[in-house]
């Protein structure tokens, strides 16, 4: 696939993730604010959503990376995904000890 | 901490929109307004600004770099390049911020804005482009057509160590402070590493999005981020940006950078004094 290619494909994830986490949040909270209390699930899933969309960018870089076999950027885009996973690992470790 | 009511969820509502289609139009995320407006304003504990900050910026870098795909402003290899060490920074702040007091931060996040600010006007005049359409970008350097000027730009990287060590820096200061980074890197790679302001803004916006990501899970994990303050803000800001998208072709460079300039330095004074009281 050609770098537009990727960059079209890439623009595309990007819009379906936060189109369907703006829905979740969107709903989550209008239902919060009728009944205070209810709906933190959807509100939860909007959120998750929103943050996993740019991780399923870097994991679909990742991808047509080494299918190009373009193994510098292949390396490059798996060390950020790296770097992402270190984070949520730190995260958990770090909320234990709090 | 106050309680989101449906008055409140409104108000963050409309700070969303309006600190989105400012970060849009400029490029450098809605977090450098929307944290003072949710901490000074509102008054959320500065982690809670933060975090809900951080959560909008993804969703501003989602959107503006789903709108600029395809389109050559938007430098994918240089970003992803630079991503290795904001991300890295990011992680590190999100940690650092746990440790720190809210006026540290506050002062921080008031010595940050300032510096930007006065990077950006004592650099207005400047350019870096090369006029000829025909000259080679080199690897991760670009070309693209200028709408306001109507011609094709085509630039080269410089200062390659330069814009990684202030993408390190942005990623930090992004989770430290809840603000895209973008502040840091566009000045840093308009000013000295030869991009185009267009070219840096749109950069910076796509790569914010795995900056805050880096930075928001740590938040998310400690509770900070409070769902439905998140959730107001984050449609706020997208609204806001749609519609800064829509218009930042149409605005003049000179007169982005000074708006970005005079923006910062209010915000700068204003979260200093805070932290100092």
């Amino acid at each position: 696939m050609s770098d537009s290619g990727l960059e079209v494909l890439i623009g595309r994830v990007l819009r379906i993730g936060v189109t369907v986490s703006s829905v979740c949040l969107a709903v989550g909270l209008v239902a919060s604010l009728v009944a205070p209390g209810a709906a933190p699930t959807i509100l939860n899933v909007g959120i998750v959503v929103l943050i996993l969309t740019p991780a399923a960018r870097v994991v679909l870089s990742i991808v047509e990376y080494t299918v190009a076999r373009d193994w510098t950027f292949t390396l490059l885009t798996t060390i950020v995904l790296l770097e992402l996973v270190v984070g949520a690992v730190a995260a958990f470790v770090f909320h234990r000890r709090l | 901490m106050p309680v989101v009511t449906p008055a409140l969820a409104l108000v963050i509502f409309v700070a969303g929109a309006a600190a989105g289609s400012l970060g849009a139009v400029l490029g450098i995320g809605g977090g450098v307004f929307l944290v003072p407006l949710l901490n000074l304003v509102l008054g959320f504990p500065i982690g809670v600004a933060a975090a809900i900050s951080l959560a909008t910026v993804i969703a501003t870098s989602s959107t503006v770099t789903a709108g600029k795909a395809g389109q050559h402003l938007l430098n994918f290899r240089f970003g992803m390049v630079l991503e290795v060490a904001t991300a890295a920074g990011s992680v590190l702040g999100g940690l650092t911020a746990q440790m720190l007091a809210q006026a540290t931060l506050q002062k921080l996040f008031g010595v940050v804005t300032g510096v930007v600010a006065l990077a950006t006007i004592a650099r207005s005049g400047r350019r870096n482009v090369i006029l000829d359409p025909r000259a080679a970008p080199g690897i991760l350097g670009g070309r693209f057509h200028d709408e306001e000027s109507g011609q094709t730009i085509v630039y080269r990287i410089k200062r390659m160590p330069l814009a990684l060590g202030a993408s390190f820096i942005a990623g930090n200061v992004s989770s430290l402070l809840g603000i895209g980074g973008g502040v840091i890197k566009v000045p840093v790679l308009n000013g000295w590493c030869g991009m185009p302001l267009r070219a840096a803004a749109a950069t910076s916006a796509f790569m914010i999005g795995v900056t805050a990501t880096a930075g928001v899970i740590i938040y998310y994990v400690n509770g900070q981020l409070l769902p439905t303050a998140a959730a107001a803000a984050i449609l706020g800001v997208q609204l806001g940006s749609f519609v800064g998208l829509k218009a930042s072709p149409r605005m003049p460079v000179k007169m982005l950078k000074l708006l970005l300039a005079g923006v910062l330095a209010a915000v700068a004074v204003l979260m200093f004094v805070r932290g100092v009281r």
